[in-house]
C-alpha cells in the first residue's frame, strides 16, 4: 500500500470509529497530513542549516445541527484521532447553530494527470540538495565583483500526502511534491548596500534554473546601488511581475466570499460592475498541471476547478467553500484551504492568475514617457488592506525617463485605492511568473498610470 | 521535595545527545514540548470557530561550527528519539568525531514557574466562560456606534510544558501559559470603511481580563474604526512626526530591534554591525529587551534553549550597548548568553529572538511634547511595517493618524504610512515622554512566529515620510 492508499485507508477507519463516539446527529470530517522536507541554507560558503521535517497529524470537524467543533492532534496515532474527534465533538457543543455549516457532498474526482508529484525529490539525496544550495549561492557571488554577500541561499522541498473522509462520502487523497529556492544577495559599493532576489519551483530538484535565479537576484541588487528618494509626484508605474503578484494576493483576500459575506472587501457587492481596466482577465484555477496549488480536490475535498473572477475588467465571482456557497445560494468553487491540519477550512485561492497580453517586460518600460519600475515593495502585509482597498506601500525601483531606465530609487511610497489600480491599469505584459506565496499566485509585468507616489525630494 | 516527572527521563535524554555527537558536533540538545491551545473566533455575533489542539514533539539540534542540523520527530519514546538523533547526527558531513563527555548525570535546573504566576489557569476556566468574554468584547464594540458592521473576537490559550537537554550538562523544564484577546472592528459609512484593533494578552491565566476588561478591548477597537471613518486622506511628504506610546513601540522593534539580533549582525545584515559603544541615537534614547517583566506577553523564565532570561541593554545615552543573541552566537561569537535563543514550536531550529523590547521613559510630558510641536503629524497606532535590515529603510502603516496643528491634536488622517530609516530616526528622536505603554503582538521571523511585547513613550522624531494621498498638508 502507497502512503496515500495507508492515509485514506486511516482517515476511513477514524471516521467509523468517531460515529460511534460522537453518537447519532453529528456529522464528521477527519482530514490527515503528512509531510517529509528538507530545508537547506548556505551562507559564506558553508551548509549553514539543514532542518528534516516530518509533520503529520490529523484535524477533525464535528458539525452537530450546524455548530462547529473543531480539534487537532500532532500526530497520527489511534490516540491522536480519538482525541481529536472527543474534543471537536466536546467544542460543537458550544457554538451556535448556523444552517450553512454543512459538509460537502462526495464528487467525482478528475482522472487526469496532475503532474504534482515527481518521486525525483525523495530520490534525490540530501548532499546533492545541500550542493545545490551552495551552488546558488557561488553563482549569485560570480555574477559581478560588486556583489559583496549573499545573505542567504535556500534549497528546499517536501512531498506530502494528504487525505479527507467526511459522514457524507466524500473520501480522497492526493500526493504532491514541491521543491524551491531562492536567493538574496547583496551589493555593496562604499557604505551602501542593496539587496535583490529571485526564486524559482517546480515539483522535482531538477526543475530548478540555479543561474537565472542567481542572475536575476543578484542584478536587482545591482540595478539598486546609488538609489536615492525622490519628490512626491503622481506617476506611471512599472509594476515587475513579482510586485504584481503581490497586489494579487490582496485580490485574493478581497475575493474570498468568506470575506465579501462578512463585509471585509472592497470587492463586495460588485459583482457584475466593471472594476478594473479591459486588459485585466483574473482567473483562479486548481487543475492546472504542475502548478504549486494544483490537486484534485480543495482542503474540504470539493473537486478543484477553473472559474474567472474578473473577465475583461467586469467582476465575474469570488471564491467560495461549501459554507460560503450555501449562505451565498451558489456552488461551491472549489477554494476550501487550511494551511495545515492545525486549521478547519476557509476560503483561499488555488493558482490566482492574471492572464497574460502583449509584451515584454522592457516594450512596456519603452512606452512609459515618464513613471518608475517598482522592483520590490515593502509592507504589503499592513499597507494592502483587502477591506478598505487602500494600498499604501515602501517602493524600491528605477526612475523611467523617456522609455528608458534611470536613477535607483528607494525611501518612496506608493499610495492609492486599489480599484484605481485596477481601473488604471494601462498594459498586461505576456512575461507570466508564478509566485508560490500565499497558495499560487501569477502575474506579468503591469501598467499602472496616475499613481501617487512620496519620497523626501 | 517535589518529584517532578519528567517529559523526557534523564538517561533516555542523555543517551539521544550522545547519539546526537556521535559523527562530531560542538553542541547538541533535545528540546520537547507538549502543548494544549484553544483558539475561539466569534463573528457576525457568533462563535464560528471552536477549536482545541494538542501537540506533543520533540527536535534535535547538532551544532558543528556555524552549521547546524536539526530534526523532530512527534514521538517521545526513546526509540524515536534515538532514531531522531541518528538523523540530525549523519547530517554532519564527515569529520573527526570529538570526544563528548557526558558521564556525569544532567543537572536539573530549578524550575521557575513562580517568577509568572498564573492565577486562573486555562484548564480552570470553562468553554463557556471564555466564550462569554467573546461576547462581551463584540457587545461593547457594537454598541460604540451604529457604523460598527461588524465585529471579529478572537481568543486563545495555550500551556506549553516544554523539556530542554543539551551537551552542556544542562536539564530544564518549564510551564508557559499564556491569554489574548483580539478584537477588530469594522466601520462603514458612505461606502467608506475603517478598520480599528486592540489585543491585550499576557504570560498568565485568565486573571488578564481582572485588569483589562474585554470591553476596555471591544470599545476601543471600535472607536478607532469610527475615527478613522471621520478622516480625510493623509497628507504626502517629510514632517514632524509624534508617535504615541504602546503601539508605537512596533517602529523600534521592526526599524531596530531586528537589526539587534546577532545573527543579522553576524551575517552584516544589520545597520548596527560594527558599532557597539559607538552613538547610534539621539542621547534621550535608552532601549532595552526585558523577558523578565513579570506576566509580560513577551516574557518566560527560561528561553527555548534553556538560558535564564534576562534585561539585556540595547541602546543607553544614544550608545550601541548591546546585541540580543541565542546560544548558537553566544557560543560562536564568545559573548555572553542574553536569553533570546526562541522557537516557534518544536519544529523549528531557535534563532535569536526580541522578547519585550522597548525604549525607556524619558523626561517630557506627552501634553508638551504634543505642543511643542507646530506642524506635524500624530501616530496613534501603528499596523504592520516591513524593514530592510540591510539598509534599515522601513515603512510602517498607520491605523490611527491624526495632524498636529499649533500644538494641538488636529484632524485624523487615513491611508498613512511612516517611512523612514531605522538609524536615522533613532538620531531624530528629539523628545522622550514618561507614558511607557507595551502592546502584544506575533512577531515572523524566517517562517516563525512568537509573542512579543513593543513598548515606548509617547516620542517625537524630527521628520519623517508620510506616504499619503493627498497632495494637501
Amino acid at each position: 500500500m502507497d502512503s496515500g492508499s495507508r492515509l485514506q485507508a486511516l482517515v476511513e477507519e477514524w471516521l467509523q470509529a468517531g460515529r460511534g463516539l460522537a453518537g447519532p446527529g453529528v456529522e464528521l470530517e477527519v482530514f490527515a497530513e503528512e509531510k517529509r522536507g528538507l530545508t537547506v541554507k548556505a551562507y559564506g560558503g558553508e551548509l549553514e542549516s539543514l532542518r528534516y521535517s516530518r509533520s503529520r497529524g490529523v484535524g477533525v470537524r464535528a458539525l452537530r445541527e450546524g455548530r462547529l467543533g473543531y480539534a487537532y492532534s500532532s500526530g497520527l496515532e489511534r490516540e491522536d484521532g480519538r482525541r481529536a474527534v472527543e474534543e471537536a465533538v466536546a467544542n460543537s457543543r458550544f457554538s451556535e447553530p448556523d444552517e450553512h455549516n454543512l459538509l460537502p457532498e462526495p464528487t467525482e474526482y478528475p482522472a487526469g494527470e496532475l503532474g504534482i508529484y515527481h518521486p525525483e525529490a525523495e530520490e534525490t539525496g540530501s548532499e546533492s540538495k545541500v550542493e545545490m544550495a551552495l551552488r546558488l549561492e557561488e553563482l549569485a557571488l560570480e555574477r559581478d565583483e560588486r556583489i559583496a554577500r549573499v545573505e542567504t541561499a535556500v534549497f528546499a522541498d517536501a512531498v506530502s500526502t494528504v487525505a479527507v473522509a467526511n459522514t457524507r462520502g466524500v473520501s480522497g487523497c492526493y500526493r504532491s511534491s514541491h521543491c524551491s529556492c531562492y536567493v538574496f544577495p547583496i551589493a555593496g559599493k562604499g557604505e551602501e548596500a542593496q539587496t535583490g532576489f529571485s526564486f524559482d519551483v517546480g515539483v522535482k530538484p531538477s526543475d530548478l534554473d540555479l543561474a537565472r535565479v542567481a542572475e536575476e537576484a543578484s542584478d536587482m541588487a545591482l540595478s539598486l546601488l546609488g538609489s536615492r528618494s525622490i519628490s512626491s509626484r503622481r506617476t506611471t508605474l512599472v509594476l515587475d511581475s513579482f510586485v504584481a503578484a503581490e497586489f494579487l494576493a490582496m485580490l485574493a483576500a478581497a475575493l474570498s466570499a468568506e470575506a465579501v459575506l462578512k463585509g471585509r472587501s472592497f470587492l463586495a457587492g460588485r459583482l457584475g460592475e466593471t472594476i478594473a481596466s479591459p486588459l485585466v482577465t483574473l482567473v483562479d484555477d486548481g487543475t492546472l498541471p504542475g502548478l504549486p496549488s494544483t490537486s484534485p480536490f480543495d482542503d474540504e475535498g470539493v473537486p478543484a476547478r477553473r472559474k474567472e473572477l474578473i473577465r475583461e475588467g467586469v467582476l465575474q465571482g469570488y471564491l467560495h467553500n461549501t459554507y460560503t456557497a450555501s449562505r451565498a445560494g451558489v456552488a461551491s468553487t472549489g477554494n476550501a484551504s487550511r494551511p495545515s491540519f492545525r486549521e478547519r477550512p476557509r476560503v483561499g485561492a488555488s493558482n490566482l492568475l492574471l492572464e497574460p497580453r502583449q509584451g515584454k517586460r522592457d516594450d512596456i518600460i519603452g512606452q512609459v514617457e515618464d513613471g518608475v519600475l517598482v522592483l520590490q515593495v515593502v509592507g504589503a502585509h499592513a499597507g494592502a488592506n483587502p477591506v478598505s482597498g487602500e494600498i499604501s506601500l515602501g517602493a524600491l525601483g528605477l526612475r523611467i525617463e523617456k522609455g528608458e531606465l534611470r536613477q535607483p530609487l528607494r525611501e518612496i511610497t506608493l499610495a492609492g485605492k486599489a480599484l484605481d489600480f485596477l481601473r488604471d491599469t494601462v498594459a498586461v505584459g505576456e512575461d507570466l511568473r508564478i509566485v508560490p506565496f500565499e497558495g499560487s499566485l501569477g502575474a506579468p509585468t503591469v501598467a499602472v498610470e496616475n499613481v501617487m507616489v512620496a519620497g523626501r525630494g | 521535595m517535589e518529584v517532578m516527572l519528567l517529559m523526557i527521563d534523564e538517561e533516555t535524554a542523555r543517551n539521544v545527545l550522545v547519539t546526537a555527537l556521535s559523527r562530531g558536533g560542538d553542541f547538541a540538545e533535545i528540546f520537547a514540548e507538549r502543548r494544549l491551545v484553544y483558539n475561539l473566533r466569534l463573528e457576525e455575533g457568533r462563535v464560528e470557530e471552536n477549536t482545541s489542539g494538542y501537540e506533543l514533539g520533540a527536535g534535535v539540534r547538532v551544532m558543528r561550527g556555524e552549521s547546524v542540523a536539526y530534526a523532530y520527530t512527534n514521538d517521545l519514546d526513546p526509540a524515536a528519539l534515538e532514531e531522531t538523533a541518528r538523523v540530525a547526527a549523519a547530517s554532519s558531513r564527515e569529520g573527526t568525531t570529538k570526544a563528548v563527555s557526558l558521564e556525569k548525570p544532567l543537572l536539573a535546573l530549578p524550575r521557575r514557574e513562580e517568577e509568572h504566576p498564573v492565577l486562573l489557569d486555562v484548564g480552570a476556566y470553562a468553554r463557556d466562560g471564555k466564550i462569554d468574554l467573546l461576547r462581551r468584547a463584540d457587545q461593547a464594540a457594537r454598541e460604540a456606534g451604529p457604523h460598527i458592521i461588524q465585529v471579529v473576537v478572537m481568543l486563545g490559550d495555550a500551556r506549553q510544558e516544554v523539556f530542554i537537554a543539551n551537551s552542556l550538562g544542562e536539564m530544564v523544564e518549564d510551564t508557559r501559559v499564556r491569554v489574548r484577546l483580539v478584537v477588530q472592528a469594522v466601520a462603514a459609512k458612505d461606502g467608506e470603511i475603517q478598520t480599528g484593533h486592540e489585543s491585550p494578552g499576557m504570560l498568565g491565566g485568565y486573571e488578564l481580563f481582572h485588569e483589562s476588561t474585554p470591553e476596555d478591548a471591544g470599545r476601543t477597537a471600535a472607536l478607532q474604526a469610527l475615527t478613522m471613518l471621520e478622516a480625510r486622506p493623509a497628507p504626502s511628504g517629510p514632517m514632524a512626526v509624534v508617535i504615541a506610546n504602546g503601539t508605537g513601540g512596533v517602529l523600534f522593534h521592526e526599524a531596530c530591534g531586528h537589526s539587534l539580533e546577532a545573527d543579522a549582525v553576524y551575517k552584516k545584515a544589520s545597520v548596527f554591525e560594527g558599532k557597539l559603544g559607538r552613538k547610534v541615537a539621539s542621547p534621550l534614547v535608552n532601549a532595552y529587551d526585558d523577558a523578565t517583566l513579570i506576566n509580560r506577553w513577551g516574557s518566560f523564565s527560561y528561553d527555548d534553549e534553556g538560558v535564564r532570561a534576562s534585561r539585556t541593554p540595547l541602546i543607553e545615552e544614544g550608545e550601541l550597548r548591546g546585541f540580543i543573541n541565542d546560544r548558537k552566537r553566544s557560543l560562536r561569537d564568545g559573548t555572553a548568553p542574553t536569553g533570546n535563543g526562541r522557537r516557534q514550536s518544536y519544529r523549528f531550529v531557535p534563532i535569536p529572538r526580541m522578547t519585550n523590547t522597548y525604549i525607556e521613559v524619558g523626561k517630557s510630558s506627552r501634553e508638551d511634547v504634543i505642543a511643542d510641536t507646530a506642524l506635524g503629524f500624530y501616530a496613534r497606532k501603528l499596523g504592520g511595517g516591513e524593514v530592510n535590515p540591510v539598509t534599515g529603510d522601513f515603512i510602517f502603516a498607520v491605523t490611527e493618524g491624526y495632524m498636529i496643528r499649533n500644538g494641538k491634536i488636529a484632524e485624523p488622517v487615513k491611508g498613512a504610512t511612516l517611512i523612514g530609516n531605522g538609524p536615522r530616526v533613532l538620531m531624530d528622536i528629539d523628545a522622550v515622554a514618561d507614558d511607557l505603554d507595551f502592546d502584544t503582538g506575533m512577531c515572523g521571523k524566517e517562517g516563525q512566529a512568537v509573542p512579543v511585547c513593543t513598548g515606548q513613550p509617547t516620542l517625537r522624531v524630527r521628520e519623517m515620510v508620510i506616504g499619503g494621498t493627498s497632495e494637501v498638508v
